[in-house]
């Protein structure tokens, strides 16, 4: 096994006194593609924002391609070290936050060209090539506020990959979508898996998680409480808060597709 | 013939129908404010005219008052003279009913006009250069009110409750009168401008802050988590956005600002219409006519100001947010 490209070593989150992280330790190898799943309030997506710091840690230690970033670090040395994690990751978000008042090409170009200094020409180029990567290239003229909900977040997939990160980071991409816009994102994630891009998805989408993932990680109460291939996991889970969380999920339905 | 009128009748669906009479009532309430405004308007004119409707002993008459110069006790003065416009032998008896309306010296009007209209152009002078400085303020300190800096954000609020504490009235005389004690010696215009950008400043500060606080969380989380440094969020996708929400409002405050911008004639040395207009009118014991002048101008320059801002407003709407 090759080295982790991600390694989170005894992560804990406090929200005041609410202790959200209780001692978090995940592995993530190159061109893995994990599902973090869990109920709302277990943490889930806090893990997630720790590892690009847009919460910063309590406790605990990150390390992305091997830039380690001690927890509760200050000053201008810890601000270089989430430089290089926010350069290192891209972050999908659930409500897409595309920027309204640029257009969807724009978008793209804009970390590229302000963050790394990339040449106008050729950040358009990357843009485009990432644009028609997921199939939005045909709207690159238009305005956030002028497409579905689907062509957003995969804009938003678009404008995160133009930066080249090594992780890409999904926070319940598909939660804030109509059901019938869910399919095209889906698809557009499972063609990053395909090309072997390193994946940490929180999502509530079992057949996703079930298709693509190389990895189940079940949080629960701020603990990781199970993992394994989803195979493992959806057929013969080990721990009752696992069982319990697939059962919410089947009686709900969201566990077909 | 009954058949085909029902059918073409029938081609409109109930919704068009609805639509339609909707159309219809609004038009009809335009078309009466309008006419309401302009009888509102010809009552003020009337008001204004000298004219007078006499009713009495049997005369009915009436007539146009006026102020022409006439020779009295050999002395050139200008007198109110009346000019009879209509009369006839019928009327009410006695008494019977006198209207008079207000006299104005046209003459006066005509003589000083062109006087007054001249501080119209200084009228905007202050009021663009004030405005400009009051949105640099207001944005400064809008920006201050965020910062985690204990002194920005102290020295921030610290000017808003200031500034927003005491009168406008009395910031000018401050910088006009009450600097020069100190040796500091502003010319008439920039104590003024001064005065006016940094109290719309104060105000003004909130509009930004609430144009800063428009732009939601997810988009600061967005830049930061594509790696952009905190100035470059604001930068590039904070104040873009802010800006735009404030420049109606912003607009509303020019359109303010333009008005009190009189205030500043008071310390007697900025020639805008408000100081125009008193000196002509106290010379010569015209304030009315000149007061008159000066609240057209007024009048006039906030309507076409306000037109302007409604475009803008419109536009900014339809824009693509």
């Amino acid at each position: 096994m090759s080295a982790p490209i991600v390694r989170i070593d005894n992560l804990h989150k406090y929200f005041g006194r609410l202790h959200v992280l209780k001692g978090i330790d995940l592995e993530v190898q190159p061109r893995e593609v994990i599902c973090i799943i869990g109920r709302s309030g277990s943490g889930k997506s806090t893990l997630l924002r720790c590892i690009n710091f847009l919460e910063e840690p309590s406790e605990g230690e990150i390390e992305i391609h091997g830039v380690k970033i001690p927890a509760g670090g200050k000053g201008k040395e810890h601000q270089k070290l989430v430089h290089e994690a926010r350069l290192l990751t891209g972050m999908v978000f659930q409500e897409f936050n595309l920027f309204p008042h640029m257009t969807v090409l724009e978008n793209v170009m804009e970390a590229p060209v302000i963050v790394k200094g990339v040449d106008r020409t050729k950040a358009r180029e990357t843009a485009e090539m990432n644009l028609a990567r997921v199939g939005m290239l045909f709207k690159k003229d238009e305005y956030p506020n002028r497409i579905s909900g689907g062509q957003k977040q995969r804009v938003a997939i678009a404008r995160a990959l133009a930066m080249e990160p090594k992780v890409m980071l999904f926070d319940e991409p598909t939660s804030a979508l109509d059901p019938e816009l869910i399919g095209e994102v889906l698809e557009v994630m499972k063609g990053l898996a395909k090309e072997g891009t390193t994946m940490l998805v929180v999502t509530h989408e079992m057949g996703f998680a079930r298709d693509v993932a190389d990895r189940v990680v079940i949080i629960d109460e701020g603990m990781l409480v199970e993992q394994g291939e989803p195979k493992e996991i959806f057929e013969n889970p080990q721990h009752k808060q696992t069982r319990a969380l697939l059962d919410r999920y089947r009686t709900s339905g969201h566990g077909s597709q | 013939m009954s058949v085909i009128k029902k059918d073409a009748h029938a081609q409109k669906t109930q919704a068009d129908l609805l639509y339609e009479a909707q159309q219809r009532k609004r038009l009809q309430f335009q078309i009466k404010v309008v006419i309401s405004w302009m009888g509102l308007l010809a009552f003020l004119l009337f008001l204004f005219s000298g004219l007078e409707i006499k009713s009495s002993n049997g005369v009915t008459s009436v007539s146009s008052w006026h102020f022409q110069m006439v020779i009295e006790n050999n002395r050139e003065v200008r007198a109110r003279v009346e000019e009879v416009l209509f009369s006839m032998p019928y009327g009410l008896p006695n008494k019977g009913l006198d209207i008079t309306t207000i006299v104005v010296d046209s003459e006066f009007i005509g003589e000083n006009i062109d006087f007054i209209a001249a501080g119209i152009l200084q009228t905007i002078q202050i009021s663009i250069y004030a405005i400009l400085l009051a949105t640099g303020l207001a944005l400064l300190a809008a920006l201050g009110r965020l910062s985690t800096n204990p002194l920005i954000y102290s020295l921030s609020t610290f000017y808003v409750s200031l500034i927003r504490g005491t009168p406008l009235y009395l910031q000018i005389f401050f910088f006009f009168l009450a600097l020069p004690q100190l040796g500091i010696i502003l010319k008439g215009l920039w104590a003024g401008v001064l005065a006016l950008g940094l109290n719309y400043g104060a105000y003004m500060s909130e509009i930004f802050r609430a144009g800063l606080s428009s732009v939601g969380k997810g988009q600061r989380e967005a830049a930061m988590a594509l790696g952009m440094t905190p100035t470059q969020t604001m930068r590039r996708i904070v104040l873009p956005q802010a800006l735009r929400f404030a420049i109606p409002p912003t607009g509303n405050e020019f359109i303010a600002m333009t008005k009190d911008s009189a205030l500043v004639s008071a310390t007697g040395f900025v020639h805008e219409l408000m100081w125009r207009a008193t000196k002509v009118g106290r010379a010569e014991f015209r304030n009315l006519e000149a007061l008159i002048m000066a609240a057209i101008f007024y009048w006039i320059m906030t309507l076409i100001l306000t037109s302007v801002q409604s475009r803008v407003e419109a536009r900014l709407a339809k824009g693509d947010r």
